[in-house]
């Protein structure tokens, strides 16, 4: 190995020692390595552009193997102050509903572009995360973050991802629709956050409105607290929705726990809503996830999943299992193969159908 | 002391396992006594249009997954007690020059637009798509937008107001000059005019409406446009089931504005108008 080449690997294991207390990643991936998610994403609720970290690690430790020298590392910063990065994935899915025959499309399930302006470096950014496809050109994210303390207190404002739960990549996960806070719904308000030592904790106050315009003087307030360690973290979540229609609470537990190579996951999510129903309605939905590493880049994702849509309801309560397969061939390439079985009451067709998909992601 | 804490935590380590592991043994329900949608079956069915049955087939059992509560996505509430009254005639969030449901107009709807997956925004519903509506859903869908988009008919009822925009207690944004009923039966066009509705201020002031009327092809619904954009401040509207010109539906039956299950009474709103602008 040429000097030159083990002084740029060197440098490459320092950056990522460097960083190590401060980055974020898909929550098995953050799990896995015992980190927040702040260590691999600028937002430090994760989701959307990876940090230096985040993308050091996508080509040096994510992948099977990796194209090209150790000098061409992608950071991400294509200027002093301004830093990209971006997500596609284009899907083939399948799907089988019973007494209707099966059904396949081509479709871009999604492609999006990050910009981050860290106009005062390390203390002061203006983010925006830009949807292009599917539809018209959509904002998803436009935010000032603003670090009080370096790396430890932050207090960001604009549109965003509220902090509730684990933020999973898939969106259609029962815990993600019934908090109503996903990838899908982002709201408008202000997020004050702790990044101390093993706690990661949010607080957010917002519309309430899920990208709706306010029309009440009604606010919804959010709370996130995460205790991460190296093998295990668990943490909580509370949100109140105030509005003149009535209120909504949800309050949920999540936690994580590594074993060797296998990291499992759990969320629960109560919601008690007056607004749904005669009377208001309490729902109930959880997951349970364990990811097995097989490989550098292979992962086998098994999830089970279950919803209860109303708890003084007998007999309603709905399943979906998930089998996916990762594989991150290179860096910055992710191919997956799944199959997701839902499984609800008889007389409903939808509720007990069966989606295939093979998804090519490319991400950077 | 600090190895006691440690093996503390460790021990909260080990038990999240069993938890993640107990999670995964929750099973799906048997559905007994229960309809398509999930709710326990009681009671007469409820009318039998066809937004009833959009409403039973599609909305219930598929969208109100994530389309119900405070939080339900772009605020659009597509449960029973309000889809009818955030679709008809009410502007996208995502593309505001489009309205959600354009009665008559199946092409210039939204909604249509977002179950096509020709939407100018965001993915095709149902978000957890495919599979996405079969092209009979699609189609009852359309057909009931080309027919005026009428509400649930509950034959063998009074006359009731089913919903309203704004709705009791809501906030209309600031400047709204327009106001909107909707009925649960045909309303008789000759009844439905000014003075069988009565908009009053804070101050108990009458406030000018301008016209009322039953658009055409929307036999369910009746307009109400005012003088002059609503000022900032409290209002009430009272559609009159009382006094010498009561609204009645097409079968001669009086409006029962007070709910009591016979003909008689005001239906009262009361609702505000937000200031400034956003």
């Amino acid at each position: 190995m040429s000097s030159r080449r083990m002084f740029t690997r060197c440098g490459v294991v320092a950056l990522l020692l460097a960083l190590a207390g401060a980055a974020q990643a898909e929550p098995y991936l953050a799990a896995q390595m015992g980190l927040k998610c702040v260590q691999c994403h600028v937002n430090p609720t994760g989701g959307g552009l990876r940090s230096v970290f985040g993308n050091a690690y996508a080509q040096t430790q994510l992948a099977a193997r990796r194209i090209g020298g150790d000098e061409n590392l992608w950071t991400g910063q294509v200027m002093k102050f301004l830093s990209v990065g971006g997500n596609a994935r284009a899907n083939w899915n399948y799907s089988e509903v019973p007494n209707q025959s099966g059904a396949n499309d081509f479709a871009v399930e999604e492609a999006r572009a990050y910009f981050d302006f860290g106009v005062i470096p390390n203390r002061l950014s203006v983010y925006v995360d830009q949807r292009f496809a599917p539809g018209n050109s959509t904002n998803l994210e436009a935010n000032v973050r603003f670090w009080l303390t370096e790396n430890t207190m932050y207090v960001k404002a604009g549109r965003m991802y509220l902090p509730f739960g684990y933020r999973f990549e898939d969106d259609n996960a029962f815990v993600r629709q019934l908090s109503g806070i996903n990838m899908q719904a982002p709201d408008e308000g202000v997020e004050f956050g702790i990044e101390g030592g093993a706690w990661s904790a949010q607080l957010a106050f917002s519309n309430g409105t899920a990208g709706a315009p306010e029309v009440d003087e009604g606010k919804q307030g959010v709370l996130r607290a995460e205790f991460v360690q190296s093998a295990w973290r668990a943490g909580a979540s509370a949100a109140l929705n105030h509005t003149e229609g009535g209120d909504r609470q949800a309050v949920g537990v999540f936690g994580a726990y590594r074993a060797g190579p296998v990291v499992l996951l759990g969320e629960v999510d109560l919601i008690d809503d007056d607004t749904i129903g005669d009377g208001g309605r309490k729902l109930l939905a959880s997951l349970a996830e364990a990811n097995w590493k097989i490989a550098p880049g292979h992962n086998l994702k098994l999830t089970h999943e279950w919803f209860e849509p109303d708890r003084d309801v007998d007999e309603d309560e709905q399943t979906r299992t998930s089998l996916v397969y990762e594989w991150a061939p290179i860096q910055f390439v992710q191919l997956r193969a799944g199959v997701r079985a839902y499984d609800g009451i008889p007389q409903n067709d939808q509720q007990n159908r069966t989606q295939g998909f093979l998804q090519l992601h490319g991400f950077f | 002391m600090v190895e006691d804490s440690t093996r503390c935590l460790r021990r909260i380590g080990f038990s999240l396992a069993p938890v993640v592991l107990a999670l995964a043994g929750c099973t799906a329900g048997s559905g007994e006594g229960l309809d398509a949608g999930g709710r326990p079956i009681s009671g007469p069915p409820a009318g039998n249009s066809d937004f009833q049955e959009i409403q039973d087939t599609i909305f219930t059992p598929i969208c109100t997954v994530c389309h119900a509560g405070a939080n339900a996505p772009v605020g659009l509430r597509l449960d029973a007690a309000n889809s009818y009254a955030m679709l008809v005639n009410v502007a996208s969030v995502e593309a505001p020059g489009t309205l959600r449901v354009n009665p008559g107009n199946p092409g210039a709807s939204y909604l249509v637009h977002k179950i096509e997956g020709t939407a100018a925004t965001g993915a095709r519903m149902p978000a957890n798509g495919p599979p996405y509506l079969s092209q009979a859903q699609v189609d009852l869908i359309r057909g009931w937008i080309a027919a005026g988009a009428l509400a649930a008919q509950q034959p063998g009822s009074v006359l009731l107001v089913t919903s309203s925009i704004p709705g009791p207690a809501e906030t209309a944004p600031s400047g709204t000059n327009k106001l909107m009923l909707v009925f649960n039966a045909a309303v008789d066009p000759a009844r439905a005019n000014v003075n069988s509705l009565e908009l009053r201020d804070a101050t108990d002031q009458i406030v000018p409406i301008a016209s009322a009327v039953v658009p055409p092809g929307r036999a369910n619904v009746v307009e109400i446009a005012l003088g002059a954009p609503l000022a900032a401040g409290s209002f009430q509207l009272a559609a009159r089931g009382s006094g010498p010109a009561p609204l009645a539906d097409m079968a001669g039956r009086v409006l029962d504005g007070d709910a009591d299950g016979a003909a008689g009474g005001d239906w009262l709103i009361p609702f505000d108008v937000a200031g400034g602008t956003r």
